[in-house]
Protein backbone atom coordinates (compact mmCIF):
# COMPACT_ATOMS: atom_id res chain seq x y z
CA UNK A 1 0.00 0.00 0.00
CA UNK A 2 1.12 3.35 -0.72
CA UNK A 3 1.24 6.42 1.55
CA UNK A 4 0.38 9.15 -0.52
CA UNK A 5 -1.70 8.06 -3.92
CA UNK A 6 -3.00 11.41 -5.61
CA UNK A 7 -4.44 11.30 -9.10
CA UNK A 8 -5.58 14.25 -11.55
CA UNK A 9 -5.32 16.44 -8.43
CA UNK A 10 -6.20 20.08 -8.74
CA UNK A 11 -6.94 23.45 -6.51
CA UNK A 12 -8.43 26.44 -8.09
CA UNK A 13 -9.34 29.59 -6.64
CA UNK A 14 -11.29 31.11 -8.81
CA UNK A 15 -9.52 31.14 -12.31
CA UNK A 16 -6.35 30.32 -11.08
CA UNK A 17 -5.15 27.48 -10.68
CA UNK A 18 -2.78 26.70 -7.48
CA UNK A 19 -2.42 22.95 -7.83
CA UNK A 20 -2.81 21.80 -11.61
CA UNK A 21 -3.92 17.65 -11.91
CA UNK A 22 -1.04 16.60 -9.87
CA UNK A 23 -0.09 12.62 -9.68
CA UNK A 24 1.73 11.23 -6.86
CA UNK A 25 2.80 8.46 -5.47
CA UNK A 26 5.04 8.30 -2.20
CA UNK A 27 6.10 4.38 -0.92
CA UNK A 28 6.01 3.81 2.87
CA UNK A 29 9.81 4.25 4.51
CA UNK A 30 10.62 6.96 2.18
CA UNK A 31 11.75 10.11 2.39
CA UNK A 32 9.79 12.30 -0.38
CA UNK A 33 11.13 15.24 -1.05
CA UNK A 34 8.78 18.01 -2.99
CA UNK A 35 10.83 20.91 -4.38
CA UNK A 36 9.67 24.45 -5.91
CA UNK A 37 10.33 27.79 -6.31
CA UNK A 38 7.86 30.49 -4.50
CA UNK A 39 4.65 30.57 -5.47
CA UNK A 40 4.99 27.25 -7.13
CA UNK A 41 2.34 25.70 -5.19
CA UNK A 42 4.16 23.71 -2.56
CA UNK A 43 1.58 25.02 0.25
CA UNK A 44 -1.32 24.75 -1.40
CA UNK A 45 -0.35 20.84 -2.33
CA UNK A 46 0.93 20.03 1.29
CA UNK A 47 -2.73 21.68 2.44
CA UNK A 48 -4.88 19.46 -0.04
CA UNK A 49 -2.45 16.20 0.89
CA UNK A 50 -2.99 16.88 4.87
CA UNK A 51 -7.04 17.51 4.66
CA UNK A 52 -6.43 20.75 5.37
CA UNK A 53 -8.19 21.87 1.85
CA UNK A 54 -10.72 19.64 -0.44
CA UNK A 55 -9.72 19.66 -3.61
CA UNK A 56 -11.14 21.21 -6.97
CA UNK A 57 -10.77 17.99 -8.71
CA UNK A 58 -8.96 14.33 -8.11
CA UNK A 59 -8.95 11.66 -5.86
CA UNK A 60 -6.56 11.45 -3.14
CA UNK A 61 -5.76 8.45 -1.08
CA UNK A 62 -3.65 8.50 1.96
CA UNK A 63 -2.27 5.27 3.42
CA UNK A 64 -5.09 3.63 1.94
CA UNK A 65 -7.85 5.95 3.43
CA UNK A 66 -10.10 7.92 0.96
CA UNK A 67 -8.71 11.80 2.15
CA UNK A 68 -12.01 13.06 0.03
CA UNK A 69 -14.11 11.44 2.02
CA UNK A 70 -12.82 10.61 5.55
CA UNK A 71 -10.39 13.38 6.01
CA UNK A 72 -10.46 12.91 9.81
CA UNK A 73 -9.48 9.26 9.09
CA UNK A 74 -6.67 10.50 7.74
CA UNK A 75 -5.76 13.32 10.40
CA UNK A 76 -5.23 10.55 12.99
CA UNK A 77 -2.47 9.10 11.15
CA UNK A 78 -0.13 12.01 10.11
CA UNK A 79 1.60 14.83 11.53
CA UNK A 80 1.75 17.82 10.45
CA UNK A 81 4.89 20.91 10.70
CA UNK A 82 3.45 23.61 8.77
CA UNK A 83 5.65 26.27 7.30
CA UNK A 84 4.43 28.87 9.32
CA UNK A 85 5.59 28.83 13.17
CA UNK A 86 2.74 27.66 15.08
CA UNK A 87 2.75 28.56 18.77
CA UNK A 88 1.26 29.00 22.13
CA UNK A 89 3.02 32.23 23.17
CA UNK A 90 2.36 32.14 26.84
CA UNK A 91 3.35 28.51 27.28
CA UNK A 92 6.51 27.03 28.66
CA UNK A 93 8.40 24.87 26.14
CA UNK A 94 7.51 21.81 28.50
CA UNK A 95 3.69 22.80 28.68
CA UNK A 96 3.44 23.20 25.20
CA UNK A 97 4.66 19.53 24.04
CA UNK A 98 2.65 18.07 26.96
CA UNK A 99 -0.38 19.92 25.94
CA UNK A 100 0.26 18.96 22.68
CA UNK A 101 0.43 15.22 23.65
CA UNK A 102 -2.91 15.43 25.65
CA UNK A 103 -4.48 16.94 22.55
CA UNK A 104 -3.43 13.91 21.06
CA UNK A 105 -5.21 11.69 23.64
CA UNK A 106 -1.63 10.01 24.18
CA UNK A 107 -1.58 8.46 28.17
CA UNK A 108 0.21 10.80 30.93
CA UNK A 109 3.12 8.87 31.74
CA UNK A 110 3.26 7.97 27.68
CA UNK A 111 3.30 11.90 27.31
CA UNK A 112 6.12 12.65 30.07
CA UNK A 113 8.22 9.89 28.66
CA UNK A 114 7.98 11.86 25.51
CA UNK A 115 8.59 14.98 26.23
CA UNK A 116 11.67 14.18 28.73
CA UNK A 117 13.40 12.00 25.80
CA UNK A 118 12.16 15.01 22.89
CA UNK A 119 13.83 17.48 25.01
CA UNK A 120 16.68 15.84 25.22
CA UNK A 121 17.05 14.87 21.30
CA UNK A 122 16.25 18.54 20.31
CA UNK A 123 18.66 20.23 22.62
CA UNK A 124 15.64 21.86 24.29
CA UNK A 125 17.10 21.70 28.52
CA UNK A 126 18.15 25.25 28.82
CA UNK A 127 14.76 26.59 27.03
CA UNK A 128 12.56 23.96 28.58
CA UNK A 129 10.96 26.51 30.94
CA UNK A 130 10.60 29.43 28.76
CA UNK A 131 7.83 30.62 27.43
CA UNK A 132 7.44 30.30 23.41
CA UNK A 133 6.52 33.84 23.33
CA UNK A 134 10.38 34.30 24.89
CA UNK A 135 12.12 32.07 22.09
CA UNK A 136 14.11 32.76 18.86
CA UNK A 137 12.80 31.94 15.71
CA UNK A 138 15.30 28.64 15.09
CA UNK A 139 14.75 27.58 18.81
CA UNK A 140 10.74 27.99 18.61
CA UNK A 141 11.09 25.89 15.38
CA UNK A 142 13.03 23.33 16.96
CA UNK A 143 9.86 23.00 19.67
CA UNK A 144 7.60 23.03 16.41
CA UNK A 145 8.84 20.25 14.95
CA UNK A 146 9.95 18.59 18.22
CA UNK A 147 6.25 18.91 19.29
CA UNK A 148 5.08 16.23 16.32
CA UNK A 149 7.05 13.63 17.29
CA UNK A 150 4.87 13.56 21.17
CA UNK A 151 2.78 11.72 19.13
CA UNK A 152 2.45 8.36 16.79
CA UNK A 153 1.83 8.83 13.36
CA UNK A 154 2.82 7.02 9.91
CA UNK A 155 2.84 9.71 7.73
CA UNK A 156 5.09 13.59 8.62
CA UNK A 157 4.64 16.33 6.40
CA UNK A 158 7.11 18.66 6.77
CA UNK A 159 6.80 22.06 4.99
CA UNK A 160 10.43 23.31 5.48
CA UNK A 161 10.95 22.69 8.69
CA UNK A 162 15.00 24.07 8.61
CA UNK A 163 13.77 27.66 8.22
CA UNK A 164 15.63 29.26 10.70
CA UNK A 165 17.74 26.45 12.01
CA UNK A 166 21.55 27.29 12.82
CA UNK A 167 23.46 24.59 10.56
CA UNK A 168 24.24 22.48 13.75
CA UNK A 169 20.74 22.10 14.33
CA UNK A 170 19.68 21.71 10.80
CA UNK A 171 22.27 18.85 10.51
CA UNK A 172 21.41 17.18 14.04
CA UNK A 173 17.19 17.13 12.65
CA UNK A 174 18.12 15.85 9.36
CA UNK A 175 19.89 12.92 11.33
CA UNK A 176 17.21 12.54 13.37
CA UNK A 177 14.48 12.16 10.90
CA UNK A 178 16.76 9.52 8.70
CA UNK A 179 16.89 7.41 12.32
CA UNK A 180 13.02 8.14 12.12
CA UNK A 181 12.32 6.80 8.71
CA UNK A 182 14.82 3.66 9.71
CA UNK A 183 12.45 2.87 12.02
CA UNK A 184 9.54 3.04 9.61
CA UNK A 185 8.18 6.34 9.17
CA UNK A 186 7.36 8.27 5.94
CA UNK A 187 8.28 11.52 5.79
CA UNK A 188 6.74 14.11 2.83
CA UNK A 189 9.54 17.09 3.08
CA UNK A 190 9.41 20.28 1.44
CA UNK A 191 12.41 22.69 1.26
CA UNK A 192 14.23 25.27 -0.34
CA UNK A 193 17.70 23.94 0.71
CA UNK A 194 18.29 21.42 -2.39
CA UNK A 195 21.54 20.08 -0.27
CA UNK A 196 19.06 19.15 2.34
CA UNK A 197 16.89 17.02 -0.52
CA UNK A 198 20.53 15.58 -1.63
CA UNK A 199 21.11 14.28 1.79
CA UNK A 200 17.65 13.40 3.10
CA UNK A 201 15.61 12.10 0.48
CA UNK A 202 15.02 8.85 -1.66
CA UNK A 203 12.64 10.77 -3.98
CA UNK A 204 12.05 14.18 -5.12
CA UNK A 205 9.60 16.00 -6.88
CA UNK A 206 9.72 19.32 -8.98
CA UNK A 207 6.30 21.25 -8.86
CA UNK A 208 6.29 24.70 -10.82
CA UNK A 209 3.49 26.49 -11.70
CA UNK A 210 0.96 24.18 -10.19
CA UNK A 211 2.30 21.34 -12.09
CA UNK A 212 4.86 18.41 -11.17
CA UNK A 213 7.74 18.38 -13.68
CA UNK A 214 9.33 15.33 -12.87
CA UNK A 215 9.54 12.92 -9.76
CA UNK A 216 12.83 10.85 -9.52
CA UNK A 217 16.10 9.54 -7.30
CA UNK A 218 18.15 12.11 -6.69
CA UNK A 219 20.95 10.05 -8.81
CA UNK A 220 18.25 9.42 -11.25
CA UNK A 221 17.72 13.16 -11.88
CA UNK A 222 21.28 13.54 -11.90
CA UNK A 223 22.01 10.76 -15.02
CA UNK A 224 18.84 12.48 -16.67
CA UNK A 225 19.20 16.14 -16.54
CA UNK A 226 22.93 16.53 -15.18
CA UNK A 227 24.79 15.58 -18.77
CA UNK A 228 25.76 19.42 -19.18
CA UNK A 229 29.20 19.50 -16.94
CA UNK A 230 31.03 22.47 -15.96
CA UNK A 231 34.61 22.92 -15.95
CA UNK A 232 36.55 25.72 -14.59
CA UNK A 233 40.18 26.96 -15.81
CA UNK A 234 41.95 29.99 -13.60
CA UNK A 235 45.00 31.84 -15.47
CA UNK A 236 46.50 34.24 -12.29
CA UNK A 237 47.57 36.70 -14.77
CA UNK A 238 45.13 39.20 -16.74
CA UNK A 239 44.91 37.75 -20.07
CA UNK A 240 43.36 40.22 -22.46
CA UNK A 241 44.17 38.07 -25.69
CA UNK A 242 42.08 35.20 -24.16
CA UNK A 243 38.94 36.60 -25.69
CA UNK A 244 40.64 36.32 -29.42
CA UNK A 245 42.00 33.04 -28.66
CA UNK A 246 39.02 31.14 -27.61
CA UNK A 247 36.62 33.48 -30.28
CA UNK A 248 36.24 30.09 -32.03
CA UNK A 249 35.09 27.51 -29.53
CA UNK A 250 30.83 27.43 -27.99
CA UNK A 251 30.12 27.11 -24.75
CA UNK A 252 32.66 28.62 -22.69
CA UNK A 253 32.61 31.58 -20.69
CA UNK A 254 35.36 33.98 -19.99
CA UNK A 255 35.88 36.60 -16.40
CA UNK A 256 38.12 38.47 -15.22
CA UNK A 257 37.53 38.65 -11.77
CA UNK A 258 40.94 37.68 -9.48
CA UNK A 259 42.59 36.85 -13.02
CA UNK A 260 41.29 34.81 -15.72
CA UNK A 261 38.29 32.66 -15.63
CA UNK A 262 37.30 30.47 -18.30
CA UNK A 263 33.74 28.62 -17.31
CA UNK A 264 33.17 25.89 -20.03
CA UNK A 265 29.38 24.22 -19.59
CA UNK A 266 28.60 22.09 -21.59
CA UNK A 267 26.81 18.71 -23.12
CA UNK A 268 30.22 17.70 -24.84
CA UNK A 269 32.40 19.59 -21.80
CA UNK A 270 35.30 17.11 -22.11
CA UNK A 271 35.53 18.17 -26.08
CA UNK A 272 35.28 21.90 -25.45
CA UNK A 273 37.75 21.02 -22.48
CA UNK A 274 40.50 20.00 -25.44
CA UNK A 275 39.99 22.84 -27.65
CA UNK A 276 40.54 25.10 -25.01
CA UNK A 277 43.96 23.43 -23.97
CA UNK A 278 44.66 22.75 -27.28
CA UNK A 279 44.35 27.24 -28.03
CA UNK A 280 45.70 27.69 -24.34
CA UNK A 281 48.69 25.83 -25.07
CA UNK A 282 49.24 27.49 -28.81
CA UNK A 283 49.67 30.83 -26.68
CA UNK A 284 51.68 29.68 -24.15
CA UNK A 285 48.92 30.52 -22.18
CA UNK A 286 49.99 28.67 -18.03
CA UNK A 287 47.34 27.22 -16.16
CA UNK A 288 47.04 27.76 -12.47
CA UNK A 289 43.77 25.67 -12.23
CA UNK A 290 41.50 23.57 -13.59
CA UNK A 291 38.71 21.81 -11.80
CA UNK A 292 35.21 19.70 -12.23
CA UNK A 293 32.15 21.04 -11.10
CA UNK A 294 29.97 18.03 -10.07
CA UNK A 295 26.32 18.19 -10.95
CA UNK A 296 24.21 18.68 -8.13
CA UNK A 297 20.61 18.84 -7.53
CA UNK A 298 20.65 22.48 -7.58
CA UNK A 299 21.73 23.14 -10.90
CA UNK A 300 19.41 20.54 -11.94
CA UNK A 301 16.36 22.25 -10.17
CA UNK A 302 17.69 25.97 -11.93
CA UNK A 303 17.30 24.62 -15.28
CA UNK A 304 14.24 22.94 -14.54
CA UNK A 305 12.11 25.65 -13.66
CA UNK A 306 13.82 28.37 -16.08
CA UNK A 307 13.07 25.61 -19.23
CA UNK A 308 9.42 25.54 -17.31
CA UNK A 309 9.45 29.48 -17.13
CA UNK A 310 10.40 29.41 -21.10
CA UNK A 311 7.54 27.23 -21.93
CA UNK A 312 5.78 29.55 -20.80
CA UNK B 1 -11.22 11.69 26.06
CA UNK B 2 -13.35 13.35 23.75
CA UNK B 3 -11.50 15.73 21.32
CA UNK B 4 -14.21 18.76 22.72
CA UNK B 5 -13.31 17.85 26.29
CA UNK B 6 -9.26 18.00 25.01
CA UNK B 7 -9.81 20.66 23.15
CA UNK B 8 -11.02 22.81 26.21
CA UNK B 9 -8.16 21.94 28.20
CA UNK B 10 -5.99 23.55 25.97
CA UNK B 11 -7.83 26.44 26.12
CA UNK B 12 -8.42 26.61 29.94
CA UNK B 13 -4.97 26.22 30.27
CA UNK B 14 -3.77 28.92 27.86
CA UNK B 15 -6.47 31.17 29.07
CA UNK B 16 -7.01 30.47 32.92
CA UNK B 17 -3.22 31.08 33.57
CA UNK B 18 -2.17 32.88 36.84
CA UNK B 19 -2.12 36.58 35.53
CA UNK B 20 -5.43 36.80 33.75
CA UNK B 21 -7.07 35.20 37.28
CA UNK B 22 -5.73 37.52 38.81
CA UNK B 23 -6.35 40.64 36.56
CA UNK B 24 -10.07 39.17 36.66
CA UNK B 25 -10.46 39.78 40.55
CA UNK B 26 -8.48 42.63 40.79
CA UNK B 27 -9.44 44.75 37.98
CA UNK B 28 -13.62 44.33 39.60
CA UNK B 29 -12.33 45.11 42.71
CA UNK B 30 -11.10 48.54 42.12
CA UNK B 31 -14.36 49.39 40.54
CA UNK B 32 -16.20 48.21 43.58
CA UNK B 33 -14.53 49.14 46.03
CA UNK B 34 -12.98 52.57 44.77
CA UNK B 35 -15.45 53.67 42.33
CA UNK B 36 -17.86 52.19 44.47
CA UNK B 37 -17.43 53.61 47.91
CA UNK B 38 -15.66 56.69 46.32
CA UNK B 39 -19.49 57.40 44.72
CA UNK B 40 -20.69 56.76 47.93
CA UNK B 41 -20.72 60.30 48.82
CA UNK B 42 -22.76 61.12 45.64
CA UNK B 43 -25.00 58.44 45.15
CA UNK B 44 -26.10 57.58 48.48
CA UNK B 45 -28.57 54.55 47.29
CA UNK B 46 -30.24 53.02 44.12
CA UNK B 47 -33.67 52.29 43.77
CA UNK B 48 -34.29 48.63 42.94
CA UNK B 49 -37.86 47.22 42.88
CA UNK B 50 -39.02 47.50 46.47
CA UNK B 51 -35.52 47.95 47.86
CA UNK B 52 -32.82 50.71 48.16
CA UNK B 53 -29.58 49.49 47.35
CA UNK B 54 -26.09 50.83 48.80
CA UNK B 55 -24.01 52.24 45.44
CA UNK B 56 -21.64 49.51 46.23
CA UNK B 57 -24.20 46.77 46.52
CA UNK B 58 -25.37 47.85 43.08
CA UNK B 59 -22.33 48.11 41.53
CA UNK B 60 -20.62 45.06 42.76
CA UNK B 61 -23.89 43.27 41.85
CA UNK B 62 -23.16 44.95 38.08
CA UNK B 63 -19.30 43.98 38.52
CA UNK B 64 -20.39 40.23 37.97
CA UNK B 65 -22.30 40.61 34.42
CA UNK B 66 -19.10 43.30 33.82
CA UNK B 67 -16.96 40.19 35.00
CA UNK B 68 -18.48 37.40 32.18
CA UNK B 69 -18.52 40.23 29.29
CA UNK B 70 -14.75 41.25 30.19
CA UNK B 71 -13.56 37.55 30.63
CA UNK B 72 -15.36 36.19 27.74
CA UNK B 73 -14.35 38.87 25.46
CA UNK B 74 -10.66 38.14 26.46
CA UNK B 75 -11.44 33.86 25.63
CA UNK B 76 -13.10 34.77 22.44
CA UNK B 77 -9.58 36.03 21.49
CA UNK B 78 -8.46 32.43 21.54
CA UNK B 79 -9.62 32.30 17.98
CA UNK B 80 -7.27 35.36 17.07
CA UNK B 81 -4.56 34.38 18.97
CA UNK B 82 -4.74 30.48 17.37
CA UNK B 83 -5.07 32.52 14.02
CA UNK B 84 -1.63 34.69 14.42
CA UNK B 85 0.34 32.10 16.07
CA UNK B 86 -0.55 29.45 13.80
CA UNK B 87 -2.41 27.39 16.18
CA UNK B 88 -5.69 27.48 14.54
CA UNK B 89 -4.19 25.66 10.82
CA UNK B 90 -2.16 23.55 13.31
CA UNK B 91 -5.21 22.28 15.02
CA UNK B 92 -7.40 21.65 12.07
CA UNK B 93 -4.38 19.38 10.92
CA UNK B 94 -4.90 17.47 13.88
CA UNK B 95 -7.30 14.78 15.21
CA UNK B 96 -10.35 17.65 15.04
CA UNK B 97 -12.98 18.59 13.12
CA UNK B 98 -14.11 22.72 13.33
CA UNK B 99 -17.28 21.37 14.94
CA UNK B 100 -14.56 20.19 17.77
CA UNK B 101 -12.99 23.32 17.77
CA UNK B 102 -16.16 25.88 17.91
CA UNK B 103 -17.77 23.69 20.40
CA UNK B 104 -14.75 23.82 22.24
CA UNK B 105 -14.32 27.37 22.49
CA UNK B 106 -17.99 27.96 23.16
CA UNK B 107 -17.02 25.59 26.71
CA UNK B 108 -14.30 27.54 26.95
CA UNK B 109 -16.06 30.39 27.23
CA UNK B 110 -19.06 29.72 29.37
CA UNK B 111 -16.49 27.59 32.04
CA UNK B 112 -15.05 31.42 32.00
CA UNK B 113 -17.46 33.53 32.47
CA UNK B 114 -18.99 30.65 35.08
CA UNK B 115 -16.09 31.21 36.58
CA UNK B 116 -15.57 34.53 36.62
CA UNK B 117 -19.09 35.47 37.97
CA UNK B 118 -18.12 32.99 40.38
CA UNK B 119 -15.09 34.93 42.05
CA UNK B 120 -16.72 38.19 41.51
CA UNK B 121 -20.18 37.08 43.63
CA UNK B 122 -17.44 35.60 46.32
CA UNK B 123 -15.46 38.95 46.12
CA UNK B 124 -18.71 41.10 45.98
CA UNK B 125 -20.63 39.30 48.22
CA UNK B 126 -19.88 41.72 51.88
CA UNK B 127 -20.88 44.12 49.98
CA UNK B 128 -24.09 43.05 49.01
CA UNK B 129 -24.88 40.44 50.86
CA UNK B 130 -27.59 42.84 52.92
CA UNK B 131 -29.50 42.51 50.31
CA UNK B 132 -29.18 39.45 48.75
CA UNK B 133 -32.51 37.60 48.60
CA UNK B 134 -31.43 33.57 46.84
CA UNK B 135 -34.21 31.42 46.26
CA UNK B 136 -34.60 28.42 44.16
CA UNK B 137 -35.39 30.37 41.19
CA UNK B 138 -32.74 33.14 41.31
CA UNK B 139 -29.83 30.79 41.54
CA UNK B 140 -30.49 29.37 38.10
CA UNK B 141 -31.63 32.42 36.92
CA UNK B 142 -27.66 33.85 37.74
CA UNK B 143 -26.67 30.92 36.14
CA UNK B 144 -28.72 31.38 32.71
CA UNK B 145 -27.43 34.79 32.50
CA UNK B 146 -23.75 34.05 33.16
CA UNK B 147 -24.04 31.12 30.74
CA UNK B 148 -26.13 32.97 28.06
CA UNK B 149 -24.16 36.20 28.57
CA UNK B 150 -20.55 33.93 28.09
CA UNK B 151 -21.63 32.63 24.82
CA UNK B 152 -23.44 36.23 23.91
CA UNK B 153 -19.57 38.07 24.55
CA UNK B 154 -17.88 35.07 23.13
CA UNK B 155 -19.50 35.12 20.19
CA UNK B 156 -18.94 38.77 19.64
CA UNK B 157 -15.35 38.58 20.12
CA UNK B 158 -15.37 35.00 18.12
CA UNK B 159 -16.94 36.96 14.94
CA UNK B 160 -14.24 39.99 15.46
CA UNK B 161 -11.85 37.20 15.35
CA UNK B 162 -12.81 35.52 12.27
CA UNK B 163 -12.97 39.54 10.01
CA UNK B 164 -10.73 41.28 11.33
CA UNK B 165 -6.77 40.28 10.15
CA UNK B 166 -4.87 43.56 11.43
CA UNK B 167 -3.56 43.31 15.13
CA UNK B 168 -3.98 46.70 14.75
CA UNK B 169 -8.04 46.64 13.60
CA UNK B 170 -8.24 44.18 16.39
CA UNK B 171 -7.23 46.42 19.08
CA UNK B 172 -9.21 49.56 18.26
CA UNK B 173 -12.32 46.98 17.47
CA UNK B 174 -11.95 44.79 21.15
CA UNK B 175 -11.02 48.13 22.61
CA UNK B 176 -14.33 49.95 21.20
CA UNK B 177 -16.28 47.49 21.96
CA UNK B 178 -15.14 46.82 25.33
CA UNK B 179 -15.81 50.80 26.17
CA UNK B 180 -19.40 50.54 24.24
CA UNK B 181 -20.14 47.64 26.46
CA UNK B 182 -19.02 48.16 29.72
CA UNK B 183 -19.58 52.37 30.38
CA UNK B 184 -23.14 52.53 27.86
CA UNK B 185 -24.65 50.07 30.65
CA UNK B 186 -26.45 50.00 33.62
CA UNK B 187 -23.06 47.60 35.09
CA UNK B 188 -22.29 51.43 36.50
CA UNK B 189 -25.56 53.42 37.09
CA UNK B 190 -29.22 52.39 36.74
CA UNK B 191 -30.90 53.34 33.42
CA UNK B 192 -33.45 55.16 35.29
CA UNK B 193 -32.29 58.90 35.85
CA UNK B 194 -30.36 58.58 32.89
CA UNK B 195 -30.86 61.35 30.70
CA UNK B 196 -32.50 60.53 27.08
CA UNK B 197 -31.15 59.41 25.04
CA UNK B 198 -28.75 57.82 27.14
CA UNK B 199 -31.53 55.66 28.83
CA UNK B 200 -32.47 54.25 25.95
CA UNK B 201 -29.20 53.43 24.52
CA UNK B 202 -28.31 51.45 27.16
CA UNK B 203 -30.90 48.76 25.88
CA UNK B 204 -29.34 48.57 22.76
CA UNK B 205 -26.27 47.28 25.10
CA UNK B 206 -26.20 43.72 25.44
CA UNK B 207 -24.43 43.94 28.60
CA UNK B 208 -27.10 46.07 30.25
CA UNK B 209 -29.87 42.98 29.95
CA UNK B 210 -27.23 40.77 31.13
CA UNK B 211 -26.76 42.90 34.33
CA UNK B 212 -30.12 43.07 35.44
CA UNK B 213 -30.72 39.53 35.13
CA UNK B 214 -28.15 39.10 37.23
CA UNK B 215 -28.90 42.12 39.60
CA UNK B 216 -32.59 40.76 39.49
CA UNK B 217 -31.38 37.31 40.16
CA UNK B 218 -29.57 38.65 43.40
CA UNK B 219 -31.59 40.65 45.04
CA UNK B 220 -34.88 39.08 44.17
CA UNK B 221 -36.87 41.35 42.48
CA UNK B 222 -38.16 39.13 39.26
CA UNK B 223 -40.61 41.42 37.25
CA UNK B 224 -41.92 41.17 33.96
CA UNK B 225 -39.79 43.24 32.27
CA UNK B 226 -37.00 40.77 34.11
CA UNK B 227 -38.44 38.13 31.78
CA UNK B 228 -38.77 39.85 28.60
CA UNK B 229 -34.52 40.79 28.84
CA UNK B 230 -33.79 37.03 29.84
CA UNK B 231 -35.98 36.42 26.66
CA UNK B 232 -33.73 39.06 24.88
CA UNK B 233 -30.60 38.30 25.95
CA UNK B 234 -31.30 33.62 25.10
CA UNK B 235 -32.36 35.46 21.24
CA UNK B 236 -29.38 37.46 20.90
CA UNK B 237 -26.69 35.18 22.21
CA UNK B 238 -28.36 32.30 20.04
CA UNK B 239 -28.44 34.08 16.94
CA UNK B 240 -24.72 35.47 17.43
CA UNK B 241 -23.81 32.32 18.33
CA UNK B 242 -24.86 30.70 14.96
CA UNK B 243 -23.27 33.78 12.84
CA UNK B 244 -20.04 33.12 15.13
CA UNK B 245 -20.21 28.98 13.99
CA UNK B 246 -20.50 30.18 10.88
CA UNK B 247 -18.18 32.29 10.49
CA UNK B 248 -16.04 29.57 11.99
CA UNK B 249 -16.22 26.92 9.72
CA UNK B 250 -15.84 28.64 7.09
CA UNK B 251 -12.58 30.29 8.28
CA UNK B 252 -10.20 30.19 5.59
CA UNK B 253 -6.46 28.77 5.73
Amino acid sequence: MNCISAKNLSKSYGSVRAVNEINLTVKPGQVFGFLGPNGAGKSTAIKLLTTLIPPSNGSLSILGVDAIKSPLDVRHKIGVVLQQPSYEPTLSVEKSLEKYGMMWDVPKDERTKRMEQLIQDFDLSEIRKKRNEDLSIGQRRRVQVAREFMHDMDLLFLDEPTVGLDPSARRKLLDYLKNKVSAGLTIFYTTHVLTEAEYLCDEIAIIDRGKILTVDSPDSLKGKYGKEKTIKIHITTKEDKISQVLSGIKDCKIDFNGGTNITIHSHESELVLLQVLKALNENEIEIEDLSAVPTNLEEIFLKMVEDNASNH
Amino acid sequence: MHPIIRLVNRNLTISLNPGFLIWQIIFPLIYIFVAGFAYTSLIKEVPFGDKDLAYPAFLASGMIGFNIMNSTLVSGIIIWNDRRHGMFEQIMSGPFTRAHYVFSNIVTIGIVGLISATLIAFVGYPVFFESVEFSLFTIPMIVFAAITGSILFGSIASIISTRIRSSEGFNVIINTAFLFFAFVSTAFYPAEGAPEPLASVFYVNPLTYLVDVVRAGIFGNITDFVIVEMGVLAVLASVLFIVATKLLTRLDF
